[in-house]
């Protein structure tokens, strides 16, 4: 487990399971009280932003890869990631602006539209299954992955 | 770490960057048709009509949570089939044709 740092794909695992947990946690407002919902979400850029940069060579590969002939799993990621992508910017645009907790605090005032309302609402929920989908298409890879990091547990 | 030392200043930038840019354009939405017509009929949450659902604190707290294993874990779930099917069809049709 000490060694995750130099490896990769340890790495990778490590962000993947804090990104899944601030992930989940700042999915349910309800539990955790608005204003807490949304210090946390800002704070999400940062294990989100990490998990792009730990796919640097996708980013930068992924798009031109789509014109060549992959396979079609591999077409269907990259779309996929896209759209997660724009679902996950949109949840963070319509949340800012239906924020009563961050926004005030700093001092901007906005007026709610039930638009931004309904599109928190919607795409919130959308990205559910979503990301369902997404950790579905990596799913050997966190199988295989959670048992390495786990045997290494027991030697420790 | 050393993954992620890797000339993260100017790929956070870059990843900022392109954020700013698409998200921007996003907020034009507002200027739609669509979004006025929504904001003209007004949305309030279709769950919280009620208002007098009689569930404990604790399963207040728990529900959300329950929610997005379902949410999540069933789309998952799904996927994961699908790939097996199509897998499993593509290795019925190679097989036919080999004979
Ligand atoms: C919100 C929670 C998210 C979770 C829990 C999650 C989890 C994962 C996991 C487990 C993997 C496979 C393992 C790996 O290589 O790291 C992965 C890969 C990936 N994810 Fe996410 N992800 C999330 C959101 C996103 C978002 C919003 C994007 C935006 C584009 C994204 C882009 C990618 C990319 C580009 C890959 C690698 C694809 C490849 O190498 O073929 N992820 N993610
Ligand atoms: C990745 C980021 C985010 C996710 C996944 C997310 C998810 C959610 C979810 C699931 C709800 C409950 C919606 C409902 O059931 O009606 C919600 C409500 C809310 N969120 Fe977010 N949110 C995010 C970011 C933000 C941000 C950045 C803010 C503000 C700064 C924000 C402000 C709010 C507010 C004010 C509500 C309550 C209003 C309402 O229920 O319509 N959210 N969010």
């Amino acid at each position: 487990m000490s060694d995750w740092k130099e490896n990769l794909h340890k790495t990778r695992y490590v962000m993947d399971v804090l990104l899944l947990f601030s992930f989940m946690l700042i999915s349910a407002p309800q539990s955790t009280g608005i204003a807490a919902h949304e210090w946390l979400s800002l704070f999400f850029v940062v294990p989100l932003v990490i998990h792009l940069l730990l796919h640097w060579d996708w980013i930068k590969k992924s798009f031109l890869r789509l014109f060549t002939r992959i396979q079609g799993k591999e077409r269907f990621s990259i779309i996929w990631n896209y759209l997660l992508y724009l679902l996950m910017l949109t949840v963070f645009v319509s949340g800012f602006l239906v924020s009563v907790a961050l926004l005030p605090a700093l001092n901007i005032d906005l007026n709610i539209q039930g638009f931004w309302s309904k599109i928190h609402h919607d795409s919130a929920t959308l990205i559910m299954p979503m990301l369902g989908v997404h950790l579905a298409l990596y799913w050997s890879w966190i199988v295989k992955l959670s048992k390495q990091m786990l045997k290494k547990k027991v030697q420790v | 770490m050393k993954y992620l030392k890797n000339s993260w200043q100017s790929r956070t930038f870059t990843v900022l960057l392109v954020s700013i840019v698409v998200s921007v354009l996003l907020v034009t939405l507002e200027q739609t048709q669509w979004a006025e017509q929504i904001n003209q009929q007004g949305y309030s949450h279709s769950g919280g009509g009620d208002g007098q659902r009689n569930i404990s604190t604790i399963l207040m707290y728990v529900l959300p949570f329950v929610k997005e294993f379902i949410l999540i874990g069933i789309p998952l779930g799904l996927a994961l089939l699908v790939m097996k099917l199509i897998t499993g069809l593509k290795f019925l049709v190679s097989r036919n044709k080999k004979g």
